[in-house]
């Protein structure tokens, strides 16, 4: 699966060329680990190198707690993370970026249907 | 012969409003009102925060608050006490403070003083919280919230008494059929006090002495005349009768939970229990609502929805959720209910009349249904206990300034594993509540041998528990419902 967003949410960042796509490996993903990784490019479809990654996933429901990881740059513009997830069901991923120039920036997307292990 | 005396004159033991700080508290005129403001004020920030904040469930007061907190909260004041959230309800707040404007003139109509129409909305609400996926929507979260402050406003502000409570209120209802297995009830303290009484302010209210149309106290807006009150359904425990009554003669007492579903007595405000279909139907839904909503989240019911989706090439959630919900709530209690009326009939040589006995006897799955809702509830409650407090730091902090400090998201609650052992205990609890009951009922029904009647409602109660328990014991998964993806 790899999933788009285009631009950013408008009160964290002047940049609104970045593109952003992520990957969720095994898939469809199973309660365990799992391997995420994010691709980013600016305008020009140039890799957005030296940023860093941090991200929190949540259940769709309150009450459990947040399963955080930060992500390293294994090749330029390209981010990766494994992370346990605990629990069946739909994640929420909140990906929080500190661009090179300190502009932060975030993105979410879903895993949905996490089946049990 | 064991016999259950809810009616003894005088009431021996722990009268909470005995008690001396809590108690005085509680007896004060605006008692009330001062539980209920700490309820509005959290419910408003709940709704601005729904509305307007982040739309993450579990970063967002709305979802938080209402599905792991009050819902656990609510379930566990029942069990340890009795129906003190419709005492501080805030619903009732706004309700009351808007009839200082407008005095309702109207009567509830007849055709709908029985509890069939929020038997309707309860199981709405069960739908739309599956369907909707209410526990991951802040947004829809605030907007039920909402909905509840506009019906109450509405209905009492045309209708007199406390008619949204009584008849319509689906928080209302499960708090009314749960409260039957609290360890507390608003009761007499003494009958002879009572017979004495000429007045009856605890019904007709306390009345300005030179002008007996003007009330001062008004009494008890729920019908209960407090004499023959039995027991705590359709008691919001509002105390208008405590603060009504001049002889200082209404507490807030104990008695061995449960055991009022069981003495087939005229009830003041009730009428008689076997003859009333519609709290049967209540006390069903309620005990077979508990099993389906914990069913629905954990795995199992995701393969079944989806393997009914593709049996009939409905891709659409809701006639799924719709058949789901038939199944859990008509097909399965008239299938179990009827098989054990019929055993008792057949069994027992009973030559009367089948619907009352079917409705007499499932007031006896009221325990175990309870005792499954608190399974439930405690587990987000437990699990999720701290989870408030980086909620609210993050919310604080969203305002300009985290003046709570940063939000401490690693405070969450009870290990997992842990509250599974609560879980398990809770729905023994239930189901003994329910053998008990079972056991009381059939004890105290001269139509029926005792043990013939008791065994197929105890192997009823068996059935639903050992359901409840294979429930807990799936992988909880919560998720949103995509039909048709495998």
């Amino acid at each position: 699966l790899v999933a788009v967003a285009h631009g950013c949410r408008p009160h964290r960042s002047s940049q609104q060329n970045l593109t952003f796509e992520y990957e969720v490996s095994p898939l469809p993903a199973r309660v365990g680990d799992v391997t995420i990784t994010i691709k980013m490019t600016d305008g020009s479809a140039r890799p957005v190198a030296g940023a860093h990654v941090k991200l929190e996933a949540n259940m769709s429901h309150a009450g459990m707690a947040p399963i955080t990881a930060e992500a390293n740059e294994i090749k330029p513009g390209r981010y990766q993370t494994h992370m346990k997830l605990t629990m069946a069901g739909d994640w929420q991923v909140l990906v929080l970026l500190t661009l090179p120039g300190d502009i932060e920036l975030d993105q979410q997307f879903e895993i949905k249907g996490v089946a049990p292990a | 012969m064991f016999q259950v005396d809810l009616k003894s004159k005088t009431r021996p033991g722990f009268d909470l409003l005995r008690l001396p700080l809590v108690g005085s508290l509680l007896k004060q005129r605006h008692a009330r009102t001062l539980l209920q403001l700490p309820l509005f004020v959290i419910s408003v920030v709940m709704i601005l925060h729904g509305l307007f904040g982040p739309q993450l469930a579990p970063r967002n007061l709305a979802t938080t608050l209402t599905w792991v907190h009050f819902r656990g909260a609510l379930i566990l004041v029942l069990l340890l006490a009795g129906n003190f959230f419709c005492l501080a309800c805030p619903f009732m707040l706004v309700r009351n403070f808007a009839r200082k404007f407008f005095r309702p003139v109207r009567n509830w109509p007849r055709v709908l003083r029985n509890k069939w129409l929020s038997i309707g909305l309860f199981v709405a609400m069960l739908f739309v919280y599956e369907w909707l996926d209410l526990w991951a929507s802040p947004w829809w979260t605030a907007w039920l919230i909402l909905a509840y402050f506009a019906g109450a406003l509405v209905i009492d502000s045309i209708f007199k008494h406390a008619t949204f409570c009584k008849y319509v209120c689906p928080i209302g209802q499960f708090n009314f059929v749960a409260s039957t297995v609290s360890p507390l009830e608003v009761a007499v303290r003494d009958q002879d006090v009572c017979t004495a009484c000429a007045t009856k302010d605890c019904i007709r209210g306390e009345r300005e002495p030179a002008a007996p149309l003007v009330v001062i106290q008004r009494g008890c807006e729920l019908a209960l005349f407090q004499p023959r009150k039995v027991g705590n359904i359709d008691c919001t425990f509002c105390l208008d009768c405590v603060q009504a009554c001049p002889y200082d003669n209404v507490g807030i007492l104990n008695r061995t939970p449960a055991t009022e579903l069981v003495p087939d007595v005229m009830r003041s405000g009730i009428g008689i229990l076997s003859r009333r279909k519609d709290l049967a139907a209540l006390a069903i839904v309620f005990a077979f609502g508990a099993l389906l909503n914990a069913f629905a989240m954990v795995s199992p019911v995701y393969a079944l929805e989806q393997w009914l989706a593709q049996s009939l090439g409905m891709p659409i959630e809701a006639p799924v959720l719709a058949i789901v919900f038939g199944v859990f709530l008509v097909v399965e209690p008239v299938l179990l209910i009827g098989m054990a009326t019929w055993i008792t009939r057949a069994w027992s040589r009973n030559r009367g009349p089948v619907l009352p006995l079917a409705i007499r006897y499932s007031y006896s799955l009221v325990p175990i249904g309870f005792g499954i809702w608190l399974a439930h509830y405690s587990f987000h409650f437990l699990t999720g206990l701290l989870t408030f407090i980086p909620v609210t730091q993050a919310a604080v902090a969203e305002l300009g300034r985290a003046m709570l400090g940063q939000p401490q998201w690693t405070l969450v609650g009870l290990p997992v594993n842990v509250v599974q052992i609560f879980e398990v205990g809770f729905i023994v609890l239930g189901l003994l509540g329910s053998l008990l009951t079972s056991y009381l009922l059939a004890a105290t029904d001269r139509e029926v041998q005792r043990a013939r009647a008791f065994i197929p409602w105890a192997a009823l109660s068996l059935v639903i528990a050992a359901a409840a328990l294979w429930v807990m014991s799936q992988p909880m998964e919560m998720r949103g419902l995509v039909l048709g993806s495998g």
